[in-house]
């Protein structure tokens, strides 16, 4: 693996290289380089704009997210555990799946107006089925074994929860979590496009309406680098930490 | 402390048959059978854990402690061995008198996945222990263990139930050693559906005491 790491170190500096070269080549506003890209997000930043619509996007984001995260586990949980639970929603579960985001969108403005609560409430909706599927098939597969364990010795539902349950179900939370934030973020940029006055979302909006090549760009990017600080920063420890006890035999063996 | 009274049949139960018999404090059995026939069926169906027998067929004494040493260990491969005494309720100052017990003294903080297969039922059986069990139902306690392994887990248990004259005991076996070494009464699983037969019996420990 080490053999091959330097690959990964390659593609991001080439594709930029090759940017700044047809940049350079067709000399138009259209298509700015990295330089000018780096240089606007720069000036957004020293504004402080960048600051202020990246946090309201990101409020959004934690908002719908911790809502969409806890609705979603529930369901998901019940309708592995109770069959009757899961043939009542299941249709509804693919009704809503197959659901455009858009859709949910549009309704929910029409029907709230252009609030802040329509706009969660869409990335919620449209969020909630995925996690219930990802976590149903989590709460189906645990262990049978461990439940007649817990029966004997008389835990209490909490307990269940806590110490037999969740652990099982961690890897399908945190698969529930990835997709989730990357859905989340996409559907809360259309959110803030189509109906509010401040976001990452908005701010695509203003330089679309003037062809801001560069704009447009420079807000890409910062994005992407919250989304992988936060992978970084947030993800990668949680999983470590809930996982070390799957390491830890092995030394052993 | 318990009564059996099982008519599988009527019960529409897929393994077990006609099924008479009692437990009382003390009692020390043995339960013999070929393999499939239904020995650990009825090991759940006394533990609880069996839904296809009305309540009736198993009449337990009300709040019966229950210790079950299952054939896998089934500790909670992410909590340590303290964790896992904690969670069926064993105060701090008893989990590491139930470890020594078992000989895993030292070994509190570790994992299960961090247990040799012998050290792990030892463990499953101290939880057994914590909850302080007037029936100790054992799952073939010495299946896939080496011949020095299988000396030593006899003796350790012949000291524990030595220790707790009122414990009843249910043990899950085919070597009639274990029979010899720790049981007085012998039940005997038959045919299919499972029957009960009980086999060589001296009376229940109570008795054998009292004469």
């Amino acid at each position: 693996m080490n053999g091959t790491r330097w690959a990964a170190w390659l593609a991001l500096p080439l594709a930029a290289a090759l940017w700044a070269a047809i940049a350079g080549w067709l000399a138009t506003p259209l298509l700015p380089g990295p330089a000018k890209v780096l240089e606007v997000a720069w000036q957004l930043l020293a504004s402080g704009a960048l600051g202020e619509h990246l946090g309201a996007t990101l409020r959004r984001v934690a908002i719908a997210f911790a809502l969409a995260m806890a609705l979603g586990t529930a369901l998901g949980i019940g309708m592995g555990r109770s069959r009757l639970l899961d043939a009542f929603c299941d249709p509804l579960l693919v009704l809503f799946l197959n659901l455009p985001a858009l859709v949910t969108i549009i309704l929910l403005y029409v029907w709230f107006g252009l609030v802040e609560t329509a706009a969660v409430l869409a990335v919620v909706i449209n969020k909630v089925p995925n996690v219930a599927v990802t976590l149903r098939e989590g709460a189906r597969s645990l262990d049978p074994r461990l439940e007649q364990m817990a029966a004997v010795y008389r835990f209490s539902h909490w307990r269940r929860l806590r110490h037999v349950w969740l652990p099982q179900l961690f890897p399908f939370w945190m698969a529930a979590t990835r997709g989730g934030l990357a859905l989340i973020w996409k559907i809360v940029l259309v959110v803030e496009l189509l109906g509010r006055s401040d976001g990452v979302g908005f701010q695509l909006h203003m330089a679309f309406q003037v062809f801001d090549v560069a704009a447009i760009l420079a807000w890409s990017l910062a994005f992407i680098a919250v989304v992988q600080a936060i992978e970084l920063l947030l993800l990668q420890p949680l999983e470590r930490r809930a996982s070390r006890w799957r390491t830890a035999g092995v030394a052993h063996a | 402390m318990l009564e059996l009274a099982i008519d599988g049949q009527a019960a529409g139960h897929p393994v077990l048959g006609t099924l008479h018999a009692r437990i009382a404090p003390g009692d020390r059995i043995c339960l013999l059978g070929s393999s499939g026939i239904g020995k650990t069926t009825l090991l759940n169906a006394i533990a609880g854990l069996d839904h296809g027998l009305p309540a009736t067929m198993i009449r337990r004494r009300p709040g019966l402690r229950i210790g079950y040493l299952f054939q896998e260990h089934r500790l909670l491969p992410w909590r340590t061995l303290r964790q896992n005494l904690a969670l069926v309720g064993a105060t701090p100052g008893r989990i590491e008198t139930l470890l020594a017990q078992v000989g895993l003294q030292g070994c509190a903080e570790r994992l299960p996945d961090q247990l040799s297969l012998g050290m792990a039922r030892r463990a499953a059986l101290a939880r057994c222990l914590a909850v302080e069990p007037e029936l100790l139902l054992l799952d073939e306690p010495f299946a896939s263990l080496d011949a020095p392994r299988v000396a030593e887990l006899r003796v350790l248990l012949a000291g524990l139930l030595d220790a707790r004259p009122e414990m009843a005991m249910l043990c899950v076996t085919h070597d009639p050693r274990d029979a010899e070494a720790l049981a007085n009464r012998r039940w005997q699983l038959l045919g299919t559906p499972a029957t009960l037969v009980e086999v060589a019996t001296g009376g229940t420990g109570a008795e054998r005491a009292a004469g």
